[in-house]
């Protein structure tokens, strides 16, 4: 049996650091490109037009039918054929994120907008709104409302899915204690580390999310 | 000023309305009444071009509803529509409510549009509401900021879809009296309602629905003593009564 | 866009072909075995967490809390390079060299202590839907409270709650994949061993794609016909 040393962790401090940010940029631009993408397919969803319903439908169940891992390797050999030169893998991995959590974001959107009754927009048609405009200023404020908590355990999903990068090289944070480890060999000390935080910002994201579930379900 | 010709509308084998024709004169109030599932509602929302139909054409202004071609949004702000269940935003306050159409859709500025918000608000009676929202006001408060919301448009017509079947008793007096000076004061109105106290008072026309039809019409709710069918009656007794 | 050949027969050709094959059983087994420890788990930790016993409640809570708020993959990390450490040094030498495939074992300890902890979830939101009226009624018949469970929350529970297993168990079949990382050699470790080999990515990590695709749609009728055979009239439990 081994001794405890977590002196590794005091030494390579900043590198593990370097590593969670990374981890943490990924997470934003998962979450915020993901969200973006996923509001359009999600009203595509909901649109009346076949030519719009089915592409959408069919993005969403594509990429949900996949492992995300999988995803991260298909964009990491498929976005420098399509850009025609090398991107780099943070690049590759962040369209992955994008596309892959855009079809989870996507279905939340969907059954957020449907949770708003079909008379508002009525409402908001007959003071002469255009489609465009009963969406963003009638339909979608309200509907996001009802979404935050789905969103932000969304985000929480998200979050810990960025340690995938790390099979196509990307060093977020669990590369980075996979590095030390291959030099220090105490995978014990690095990994029990690395679970912690992992532990402490994932859980402070689900208790804000049921929180906020919780005010809502008073405020009603 | 609206011509509704021969509208049917119909989803699968189950027809909605059936043949429907009516004239409506500006500055007349149309009452439409009848049992549940007669197709009232859904009349009022084809005048509004919010639910397509099939067969006929319905006129407003010399605009077609019928034609693909018809920009339904400037047609509906000729319209403003008052709905059963308020349909307020839950999400503004009762200030926003009522101006946000008038700054986007008319491009009206802010102030401008508070200050016509303010006047509406005097009009229907609730001025000291304008910072709260719809969740804290009453059914009856909230059916009368919808009111202002319609007539922040500055509508021709306005389309009432049965305003007061979702408010308790003592709130029905208060929306049909804003809707009565209304009335009063020139406004074309198609109102979808049992409250027959309101025909009596400003109708210029009654009609009676019945499974997608107009059974039968009338100027004025004594015509009604005496329906040609038994079920038109029996369904008149009841709503006369009350 | 670069100049790219596809080439398609990778995914056939000797040996690649049996290679994918091997690869799929592999997936299978796992997510089948993983399906199943995690199922039992996480319906006795979902049902301890609403019991009434505090002591029960809070090691579920804390159960389902500790393995929800870890990525798996630093899981499966942690179980793999770090847990065999606490053992005294035969033991971790004999784990890893003395039992055959040894990873496989491993990643199924991983998965489904990870699983189980999010079924535990759907199962606890599920009974907790069922009024307490329901509750008392079965009390009310003589059950004791271990009955109760057993014969009428329980069973109401898992009706209830199959539209998001359903879900759950295609999150297995997917999650398997992760296994790639410590070299258990399933569908998207051999779709990966033949890019090193072929250098067809594209190609090799698309037919593993298509797998994964085929087992979902599996999963998604058979959980169907479950759902069929235990659905009790009147109670909608598809959306």
């Amino acid at each position: 049996m081994g001794t405890f040393d977590w002196k590794v962790i005091y030494d390579n401090f900043p590198f593990l650091m370097k590593g969670l940010l990374t981890t943490v940029e990924l997470a934003i631009i998962g979450i915020t490109g993901g969200l973006l993408l996923g509001i359009i397919v999600g009203m595509a969803r909901l649109s009346s037009k076949k030519i719009i319903y089915y592409p959408a439908t069919l993005f969403v169940n594509f990429f949900r039918s996949l492992p995300l891992l999988l995803v991260i390797f298909w964009f990491y050999f498929l976005v420098p054929l399509l850009a025609g030169r090398p991107m780099g893998d943070f690049f590759s991995a962040s369209v992955a994120f994008i596309v892959f959590e855009a079809s989870y974001f996507a279905e939340i959107i969907r059954a957020g907008i449907q949770s708003i009754s079909k008379e508002q927009m009525q409402a908001a048609y007959s003071t002469g709104f255009t489609y465009g405009q009963a969406m963003r200023y009638i339909i979608l404020p309200q509907a996001l409302r009802n979404m935050v908590p789905s969103l932000l355990t969304q985000s929480v999903v998200v979050f810990q899915d960025t340690s995938l990068a790390y099979v196509i090289g990307v060093r977020e944070f669990l590369r980075s204690a996979s590095i030390v480890d291959a030099r220090e060999m105490r995978s014990l000390e690095l990994y029990a580390f690395i679970g912690v935080i992992y532990f402490v910002i994932c859980y402070t994201m689900s208790k804000m999310s049921k929180r906020l579930e919780a005010k809502r379900g008073m405020a009603k | 000023m609206i011509e509704i010709k021969n509208v049917s509308k119909w989803f699968g084998d189950f027809r909605v309305l059936e043949n429907v024709s009516e004239t409506i004169e500006k500055g007349q109030v149309v009452v439409i009444c009848g049992p549940s599932g007669a197709g009232k509602s859904m009349l009022c929302k084809c005048l509004n071009g919010l639910e397509p139909f099939q067969e006929g054409d319905i006129v407003v202004d010399g605009i077609s509803l019928a034609d693909p071609s018809t920009d339904l949004i400037k047609l509906r702000q000729k319209m403003g529509m008052v709905f059963q269940r308020f349909e307020l935003y839950p999400h503004m306050k009762i200030l926003e409510n009522i101006t946000i159409a008038p700054i986007k859709v008319k491009k009206m500025s802010q102030a401008d549009a508070e200050k016509k918000a303010f006047e509406l608000l005097e009009r229907v009676g609730i001025p000291e509401q304008a910072k709260k929202y719809p969740g804290n006001l009453s059914g009856g408060q909230q059916q009368r900021v919808a009111i202002a919301r319609a007539l922040a448009m500055e509508p021709e017509i306005m389309l009432f879809d049965e305003p007061t079947s979702a408010l308790d008793p003592e709130m029905i007096k208060e929306v049909l009296d804003v809707m009565i000076n209304l009335a009063k004061s020139g406004m074309t109105m198609v109102v979808v309602t049992h409250e027959m106290g309101f025909a009596r008072e400003v109708a210029d026309e009654i009609i009676f629905m019945e499974k997608g039809s107009i059974v039968e019409r009338g100027t004025d709710v004594s015509f009604f003593k005496n329906p040609k069918s038994e079920r038109t009656k029996e369904f008149l007794d009841k709503i006369l009564l009350v | 866009m670069l100049a790219y050949d596809f080439k398609w027969s990778i995914l056939w050709a000797d040996p690649y072909g049996s290679w994918m094959l091997e690869g799929i059983w592999v997936t299978i087994k796992l997510g089948v075995i993983c399906w199943f420890i995690a199922l039992f788990l996480g319906t006795l930790i979902g049902t301890l967490r609403v019991t009434p016993w505090k002591l029960s409640r809070l090691f579920a809570t804390g159960y389902t809390e500790l393995f929800r708020d870890i990525p798996l993959l630093v899981q499966l990390f942690f179980w793999y390079f770090a847990a065999p450490r606490i053992l005294p040094h035969s033991w971790e030498m004999y784990l890893y060299r003395g039992i055959p495939n040894s990873e496989f074992w491993i990643v199924v300890v991983g998965l489904s202590l990870y699983t189980s902890s999010r079924i535990a979830e759907h199962i606890r939101a599920g009974m907790q839907s069922i009024s307490d009226d329901q509750y008392n009624a079965a009390l009310s018949t003589g059950f004791t409270q271990f009955q109760t469970y057993r014969y009428v929350i329980i069973p109401y529970a898992i009706r209830l709650v199959i539209p998001p297993l359903t879900t759950e168990c295609l999150t297995v079949f997917k999650n398997t994949s992760l296994a790639m990382t410590v070299a258990v050699l399933e569908t998207t470790f051999m779709s990966q061993q033949i890019e090193a080999y072929t250098f067809h990515g594209i190609e090799a990590t698309t037919g593993a794609c298509v797998v994964y695709m085929i087992i979902t749609l599996t999963v998604v009728m058979i959980m169907g016909l479950v759902e069929k055979r235990l659905a009790v009239p009147g109670l909608i439990t598809r959306r």
